[in-house]
């Protein structure tokens, strides 16, 4: 391996910390949902990394599995998001708050 | 008459005599409900059909035959379900047919025009068939199923007029009581089937069974076995079901107080006989039981007006000498006296029904003053099966309760045969009373002519072949004492005195009777009528309704249900109702959680797990 692994590992929580603000920061559902795309990337660089380092399969196989899952996520996601701005007019977070406790 | 049946012939009549009245009720109950006179129809063929049967079984019985099939399987427990055909069996086969039948023609004159007819001749199927049954059982796990249905169809009959208050009331009384003792029954049978694996009667009754079960354990069971006659034959002390139980129509009483309902307990006893003679002290127990209860009834009928509670009152002694005679020892005796008994009281209730029907009420008095003694033939009748239940001779009574009284003549202890002897006198009296008051009374009502119900034929010929019975059936004493018990001999020596005194102490109450109620210019007004508080013990039943409301109220509802109440209030309702109030606190607190902002409930966990790894790295 050219790159260290601790190097990988580190890209990989910089890429899911990304996401994470993405998800948590941004007012936007659509942002959001990106941002949760980033955050699986970020996983799924460390599993990449992982396989290349115990030259093992199962990392790359995980890693396609996170691919799939992101897609159907997505369109998933999408739709519920669609769905949510018909009911509501509105596609901020914030606005969603009829379980606030 | 010598007729042979091989099994399959004698399995064909004891079906015969068992189902037709089972089917007659399912068709009067599925598809007769609308056409009266044809379900009359079904129900009288039925049961002569079953009539028949019993007469060729009897006329056909050489030796006890059991047929029986397997009927549950359970472990090393198998119970059998079939028929016992012995002499005890047949003999009330016979009377239960016979007597249903002459009941259910007499019915349809005094049911006529009753909305309820078809269902009346219904339950009568059913009420036959579950005696029929009954009587049959080869084992007593399938008599006790029959007997808890001659249970119902007597709740059934008893509040036929269920518009009628006090008749639903008499057929939840007769239920819940007779229930009790049912419950005892129940236990016993359990005992029995713990100990020596088997309820048949055959078994129960050889003479290894003794040997089988401890002397303790079968004087409990037998005891047992007795609290659920207490409560069917209403002894002492569930005995005030059966005068209450005059609510239903007046055909049903003459079918109850027969051969069917009340006789299945002293028909139990009998059929035990073996078995229970064993338990010596619970054969005391027996006696004594009888002798209350016997003395108790007799006193009460004696300041009674209503004319089918003084035969009530009357049926509950004379079962209490059934039970005295078997408690004494005496099989045969008790056996007679059940089956004398029978004919004559259904004499008696079929003869008042007559007047009950034509009059409208059930007062001595009443019926008196409005002229019953126009009507010859009960009138006539009903003579007769008084003087049988006061045992004159020569009529039936007098033969069976002469053979009672030398049977407690026989026993050590002479305080028997003198309770036996007051009871006879007080029989006398009391159906005697009723007799004069009925025949002579005071003053009469003018007018009203020779009124007839509209069907007086069929009512008068059922009285007519029953008074038949009740004067012949004393005269074949020798014939069923050799049919019923093997060896004649056993019985104890006769006490020629006993007859005398009995006979004697029967003509005095008569006479007392005349003196009192019958004598020109007599006022009418009984010896035990005389003193308030005697005839107020004797009115409230020796206050024993009074007794058994006190016991409910403070042993079952102030100590049992209170306590359960206290239990499901406190403990039931206070555990559920704390649980669902911890959840709903629980929920309460956990819901502030929820923000309402989507962010900080998706960064919460994260920061968690930051903070959990950050102070695990830490450590």
């Amino acid at each position: 391996m050219i790159v260290p692994y601790g190097h990988v590992l580190v890209l990989a929580g910089i890429i899911f910390c990304l996401g994470l603000t993405c998800v948590v920061a941004r007012r936007n559902l659509i942002m959001v949902l990106i941002g949760v795309e980033i955050m699986l990337n970020g996983a799924a660089v460390a599993f990449m990394g992982s396989g290349l380092l115990w030259q093992r399969l199962e990392g790359q196989a995980f890693v396609l599995f996170i691919l799939g899952i992101a897609a159907t996520e997505v369109s998933v996601g999408l739709a519920l998001i669609l769905h949510a701005y018909r009911r509501s007019g509105s596609v901020d977070p914030d606005t969603y708050s009829v379980l606030k406790g | 008459m010598m007729l042979s049946f091989n099994q399959d012939l004698v399995l064909v009549f004891a079906l015969l005599s068992v189902l037709p009245p089972l089917f007659s009720f399912g068709l009067i109950v599925v598809f007769l409900r609308s056409s009266p006179g044809l379900s009359s129809l079904v129900s009288i063929s039925a049961v002569a059909v079953s009539l028949i049967g019993a007469v060729l079984l009897l006329l056909g019985f050489r030796r006890p035959v059991e047929l029986s099939a397997t009927w549950i399987v359970t472990g090393h427990l198998s119970f059998p379900f079939g028929f016992l055909l012995d002499p005890t069996s047949l003999l009330m086969l016979v009377l239960v047919a016979g007597i249903s039948l002459l009941v259910q023609v007499y019915s349809v004159g005094y049911m006529a025009a009753d909305p309820g007819y078809s269902r009346y001749f219904a339950f009568q199927s059913l009420f036959a068939w579950a005696m029929i049954a009954l009587v049959l059982s080869s084992s007593l796990l399938q008599l006790y199923v029959f007997w808890e249905l001659v249970g119902l169809s007597s709740y059934l009959l008893i509040g036929f007029w269920y518009e009628k208050f006090s008749a639903t009331q008499a057929g939840k009384k007769a239920f819940v009581m007779t229930r009790v003792g049912d419950v005892a029954l129940f236990m016993g049978l359990l005992l029995v089937l713990l100990h020596t694996g088997s309820l048949g009667i055959q078994e129960m009754n050889g003479s290894d069974m003794a040997s089988r079960m401890s002397p303790d354990l079968l004087t409990l069971s037998a005891l047992l076995i007795f609290g659920g006659v207490i409560g069917k034959s209403a002894q002492f002390p569930l005995l005030t079901w059966l005068p209450d139980a005059m609510e239903g129509p007046t055909p049903v009483s003459a079918l109850l107080h027969s051969a069917t309902m009340v006789a299945a307990g002293v028909y139990l006893l009998a059929r035990l006989f073996p078995f229970l003679s064993h338990a010596e002290a619970a054969m005391t127990v027996f006696l004594t039981i009888g002798t209350i209860t016997m003395v108790m009834a007799s006193t009460m009928a004696m300041v009674e007006k209503d004319l089918k509670r003084i035969w009530a009152y009357s049926t509950v002694s004379q079962l209490g000498f059934m039970i005295m005679a078997l408690g004494a020892g005496g099989f045969f005796e008790g056996t007679f006296h059940l089956t004398t008994h029978a004919v004559f009281k259904a004499l008696l209730f079929l003869c008042s029904g007559v007047w009950i029907h034509l009059y409208g009420t059930n007062d001595v008095f009443a019926i008196g003053r409005r002229g019953a003694r126009r009507l010859k033939a009960p009138m006539i009748c009903i003579f007769l099966a008084a003087a049988s239940l006061s045992g004159i001779a020569p009529l039936s009574g007098f033969f069976s309760k002469e053979a009672v009284m030398g049977a407690l003549a026989g026993l050590d202890n002479p305080v028997w045969v003198a309770a036996g002897l007051l009871g006879v006198f007080l029989t006398a009296y009391y159906a005697f009373r009723a007799l004069f008051i009925l025949a002579l009374p005071l003053k009469e009502e003018k007018g009203g002519g020779d009124e007839k119900p509209a069907l007086f034929r069929t009512m008068v010929w059922p009285i007519i072949i029953l008074s038949f019975f009740t004067v012949v059936l004393g005269w074949l004493e020798p014939f069923l004492e050799g049919f019923l018990v093997e060896d004649v001999n056993i019985r104890t020596n006769p006490h020629s005195w006993v007859v005398w005194a009995s006979s004697g102490l029967a003509v005095l109450g008569v006479m007392v009777a005349w003196l009192e109620f019958g004598r020109k210019g007599s006022a009418r007004i009984g010896f035990a009528e005389r003193w308030a508080p005697v005839r107020e013990l004797f009115a409230q039943r020796w206050y024993l309704d009074h007794a058994y409301e006190l016991v409910l109220e403070y042993v079952v509802y102030r100590t049992f249900a209170a306590l359960c109440s206290r239990n499901d209030q406190k403990v039931i309702d206070g555990g559920v109702d704390g649980l669902s109030r911890l959840t709903v606190a629980g929920g309460r607190v956990l819901s502030h959680l929820q923000s309402g902002a989507l962010r900080y409930n998706v960064a919460l966990p994260f920061v968690i797990v930051g903070i959990v790894v950050f102070c695990v790295l830490l450590v």
